[in-house]
């Protein structure tokens, strides 16, 4: 079992915070500029969430199986979740296909820098959003009964 | 048997003899190729009379190549040469690819030993079975893109299709210290200065030509392992990033673990670092993949810059080091002055290392007061000032004013400037770092401590291991999940020698194109090529025993326990970023490694585990030290 116990707490952290960043002009305008379509296939709990840059705004589509993405990306979860607090050794991952991924990869490494300040956005929106659980980067207690 | 030419070739430049000899089959199976060849040739030209200059006629240079070296084959275009080092002055080696070892191969020779000094400009001309010492008068004070060029015209008429050039450029002639060796204009052996050793000896170049062909044992074996190979490296990722962008891909990726020094090692994080990204790269200065010969990885990359202050004609383009010390390490934004910069070190042939590491050394001296625009001759080298940058390259490939200060390399020149600078130092026994940074990964700082050339994150494979670019599970601390910290970095960095020996040092895959393969694919493809029948255990004992004769003989030339140390400045605690706060436990690591390599307080191996690995001469040598 994983950090997640369902699809839909997943859902409602990851596809919130996707939402921030499209929301977000600084990384979201990079993103569009690279036309870029993902497929995220998550695992344990189960999620696909397409994030769609083609057009002019950033559209996060959850469930989405129809949209023709450019790039793939398949992980677990928690795998998802450290990522964006930076916590991932990417190539590392990669390499022991902990992420696999299908498409033209490096397109997607160039989307690095882009994504960068969102490393320190995600934490922030964890705690800004009530899912203070799953902020990693401090010693969570749970509320006392 | 396949793979090996057969030969040996013995150039003596004092006296003028040439002799080839015959490879002693027994020899090669005990020591594979590569540096398994050279470290222990070195040792036995050495032995009785090891302690000599650097630049001396008593030092020689060995160049081998691999069993696998000109096969048509990813990551196995790759060759080795060794010396003493006269940047270090400890042991130095350095492993490159491009077409010299392939030729080297066709022409009948697995490797050339080089002993002597010639009285006057010379250069080796080999065409199969032809081999002459040549005068080189007029090649001499030319740069390496100018001799590689006309030696090939000029020797046209001798042979039958072309050849393959490797050269030192006027830094080798001038013995600049990190003078480089290098092959088809940007192919470099760059690091510990094999470049100034050849410039000693008054070697410009090897030009070499050659008809023969590379056996191979078992074909028909071969051809299913590399069917197999084909898909797995169809699928890498990490072959598919550096196909496109090349090293510099790692520009993106390591910045997020804070793995880039930037500012001399000050800072992990810089607002104009994807200045100098790879998609920079791509929009300002690509010019056209380029690759190694029979490789399809093709991870190299050519440079342009068409008008302005930097501009250079198409030539090979800056890796992922260069880029990192001639720009983030200089706070430098400008691409195209990166590309210039790698320029000037590939025409004069100087490590992209060393240098621009001394010139971020050299910049934070000006920033801090203890040299001025008078110590420079006008120039005002300050962080992220471009166009001073590549004037200082300039200076110090033609030994002018401060730049013959800076030549000498960072150490030397801190020793000169005096009051503090040694503080900014980022070097290990006298060899500056590599861009990885130890306080992103523990290991990396054992790796650099023990390393026998000097700060190197290719000494071993444990940049690869601990970084993620390999993964062999057939080697448990090669695939194991290390938390982070310092915990298990002894042991990993053992396993990362072991089996890197044997790897990148004898058999001479490349780091970057053999990624993809496991322990049983590599061993497969040099018994299949050889006709040897090695096992993973059997390799590993060459590689452990090739380990220990490169550590003899950077003892043999003075490395103790106090050189296997980090300097301060990768010793200091970031404040924040990726690293914030973390920083190598160097004395748990190096306590438990010297335990585990059975070494004495004083950083020599014990004349027990010498003899256990099968080097009891050197365990001899070094009782007598």
């Amino acid at each position: 079992m994983g950090m997640f116990k369902t699809s839909e707490e997943f859902e409602k952290v990851i596809v919130g915070f996707f939402q921030l960043v499209a929301d977000t002009p600084l990384i979201a305008d990079k993103l569009l500029q690279s036309k870029m379509v993902i497929r995220f296939k998550y695992s344990d709990p189960d999620l696909t969430v397409v994030v769609d840059c083609a057009g002019d705004k950033a559209l996060v589509k959850p469930h989405d199986t129809t949209t023709q993405a450019i790039v793939e990306m398949t992980m677990s979860a928690d795998i998802a979740h450290r990522f964006w607090f930076g916590m991932v050794n990417l190539t590392k991952a990669l390499t022991r296909k902990e992420m696999v991924a299908k498409g033209p990869i490096p397109k997607v490494l160039k989307l690095l820098p882009a994504i960068k300040p969102s490393y320190a956005m995600y934490p922030q929106y964890l705690d800004a959003n009530g899912f203070e659980q799953y902020n990693i980067t401090k010693a969570y207690k749970p509320p006392t009964a | 048997m396949g793979g090996y030419a057969g030969k040996i070739l013995y150039v003596n430049l004092s006296s003028g003899v040439i002799e080839k000899k015959p490879l002693d089959m027994g020899f090669a199976r005990k020591h594979i190729g590569g540096l398994g060849f050279g470290t222990r040739i070195y040792l036995d030209l050495i032995k009785n009379n090891p302690v000599f200059d650097a630049l001396s006629e008593s030092n020689p240079f060995v160049l081998m190549t691999g069993p696998l070296t000109g096969m048509k084959l990813n990551g196995v275009a790759r060759w080795t040469v060794c010396s003493k080092s006269p940047l270090t002055g400890f042991w130095g080696d350095s492993n490159v690819g491009g077409f010299f070892g392939a030729y080297l191969k066709f022409a009948g020779y697995d490797g050339i030993v080089i002993t002597g000094k010639a009285k006057t400009p010379s250069y080796l001309f080999i065409n199969d079975d032809t081999v002459e010492i040549r005068n080189a008068e007029k090649y001499w004070g030319k740069d390496v893109f100018t001799v590689t060029d006309q030696l090939k015209e000029d020797l046209k008429p001798e042979t039958k299709k072309g050849g393959q050039v490797l050269a030192i450029g006027p830094a080798g002639e001038k013995l600049i210290k990190f003078a480089s060796l290098i092959n088809n204009k940007g192919h470099a052996a760059g690091r510990t200065g094999m470049g100034t050793v050849w410039g000693s000896k008054m070697l410009k170049a090897v030009f070499v030509s050659g008809n023969g062909k590379i056996e191979v044992a078992q074909p028909e074996e071969l051809d299913v392992l590399r069917a197999e190979l084909k898909e797995i490296y169809d699928e890498s990722i990490g072959i598919s990033a550096i196909h496109s962008s090349g090293t510099a891909t790692h520009m993106d990726v390591g910045i997020i673990s804070g793995d880039i020094p930037i500012k001399n090692w000050q800072q992990t994080d810089w607002d104009e670092i994807d200045e100098i990204g790879p998609s920079m790269i791509e929009e300002k200065i690509f010019a056209g993949h380029k690759t190694c010969y029979g490789c399809g990885v093709a991870c190299k990359k050519n440079a342009e810059v068409k008008d302005g202050p930097f501009k250079m004609e198409k030539g090979p383009g800056p890796e992922y080091e260069t880029v990192a010390t001639f720009g983030a390490m200089c706070l430098n934004p400008s691409i195209e002055s990166i590309a210039k910069a790698n320029d000037i070190c590939n025409r004069y042939g100087m490590d992209t290392i060393t240098c621009g590491s001394t010139i971020a050394f050299a910049i934070e001296c000006f920033e801090n007061g203890l040299i001025d625009e008078k110590d420079t001759e006008g120039i005002s080298l300050t962080w992220g000032n471009s166009e001073a940058i590549v004037k200082m390259v300039e200076k110090i490939a033609k030994q002018e004013g401060f730049g013959a200060i800076l030549g000498q390399g960072s150490q030397k020149a801190a020793e000169h400037i005096g009051g503090n600078a040694s503080d900014f130092l980022t070097t290990v026994k006298g060899l500056e770092a590599p861009m990885h940074d130890p306080r992103s990964a523990h290991g990396y700082g054992l790796a650099y401590a023990i390393s026998p050339r000097g700060a190197c994150h290719e000494a071993s494979l444990t940049f690869e291991a601990e970084g993620g670019t390999i993964f062999i599970p057939e080697i448990p601390m090669l695939s194991s999940d290390l938390p982070e910290g310092s915990d298990e970095r002894a042991k990993l960095n053992v396993a990362a020698q072991d089996y890197g020996m044997f790897f990148s040092n004898c058999a001479v895959f490349c780091n970057l194109g053999g990624m993809p393969l496991n322990a049983t694919q590599a061993v497969s493809l040099v018994n299949y090529v050889t006709g040897f029948d090695y096992s993973l255990n059997e390799v590993l004992e060459i590689g452990r025993r090739i380990w220990y004769l490169k550590r003899g003989l950077t003892n043999l030339f003075g490395a103790r326990a106090e050189d296997d140390k980090l300097p301060k400045r990768l010793m200091t605690v970031m404040e924040e970023g990726p690293t914030e706060g973390s920083l190598p436990d160097m004395d748990k690591m190096l306590a438990e490694f010297y335990e585990l390599r059975g070494f004495d307080k004083n950083g020599l191996p014990t004349k027990k585990v010498l003899e256990e690995v099968g080097l009891p001469d050197l365990a001899a040598l070094l009782n007598n030290v």
